[in-house]
């Protein structure tokens, strides 16, 4: 795996995490261990986004920060298996 | 509203067409118990939830089932790169192929286009969470099915990943029916319906 794949599959990996723990949070939106662990992974998510965005461009819309150019449309794509 | 993140939940990465693969994951794109038929149930559902639990849970559920269909998607786009005419018609594909080329259009393998008569929202929702857990079997038993048919790690192992997602919305489910029915009279759940009936 190059840097790039690295670091989103880290971003992915944490994203799961989050994700999980969200619908559980759901379903149970006073329990402080599962908010806790949510918060840890949260952090940790955002700067892992911040990383990747700055180094290889936006994962969202409103992420875009290139000056020169309109780099939201550059791949790959997600489909296409190379990230 | 909703905001497209430029990565899959969990990746894909196939490095061997399968026509004959593709053929059958398609049903959980556009089947009776795909991807598509789930975020259209849950987000359609959520508006006659009675609780912000159930609220938030189907709108969760309903976003995660899209990331879904993206993850199905992908697998059936990486499935039919590269096909030979030859494979095509081998795999019987061709009936596919003939209307759709190897673009992706939401379908059952049967051929059958997707349908929103497969799923409900009866504005009940004891009625629609109970659909809901037996919508979360339904499609963990077609991944089961999959998974006998699929030999390649590269298609078994998202297809594995979703089938556990099938299994962990089953159980959340359970827990908001069941934060539902505890705010109702014990001795008849069903004696009104709690998004409709005002006592």
């Amino acid at each position: 795996m190059n840097e790039q794949q690295k670091l989103l599959q880290r971003i992915r990996a944490l994203n799961f995490a989050v994700i999980d723990a969200g619908l559980y949070l759901d379903t149970h939106p006073d329990c402080r261990q599962a908010l806790a662990y949510f918060r840890k992974h949260q952090a940790a998510l955002k700067a892992a986004k911040a990383e990747y965005t700055q180094k290889f461009g936006p994962l969202t819309l409103t992420g875009q920060t290139g000056d020169e150019r309109w780099d939201w449309i550059d791949g790959p794509w997600p489909w296409e298996g190379k990230v | 509203m909703w905001a497209y993140e430029k990565k899959l939940e969990y990746p894909v990465k196939i490095k061997n067409p399968s026509a004959a693969m593709a053929k059958v994951i398609i049903s959980q794109l556009g089947g009776p118990d795909g991807e598509l038929g789930a975020a259209l149930r849950y987000l359609s559902q959520r508006y006659a939830m009675p609780t912000d639990k159930a609220k938030g849970l189907l709108t969760d559920i309903g976003t995660e089932e899209l990331a879904h269909m993206e993850i199905i998607s992908a697998i059936l786009y990486q499935l039919t790169r590269n096909l030979s005419i030859d494979e095509i018609k081998k795999s019987g594909f061709d009936t596919y192929f003939v209307d759709h080329t190897t673009g992706i259009y939401p379908q059952a393998a049967s051929g059958m286009p997707f349908s929103a008569a497969t799923l409900q929202s009866t504005g009940d929702p004891i009625t629609d969470l109970s659909e809901n857990l037996a919508a979360e079997q339904k499609a963990r038993t077609t991944y089961d099915n999959i998974l006998r048919l699929a030999d390649d790690p590269d298609v078994r192992d998202p297809i594995r990943f979703l089938r556990e997602r099938e299994v962990v919305h089953f159980q959340r489910f359970g827990e908001a029916l069941r934060d539902v029915t505890d705010r109702l009279d014990c001795k008849n759940y069903y004696a009104f319906n709690p998004s409709f009936d005002r006592k």
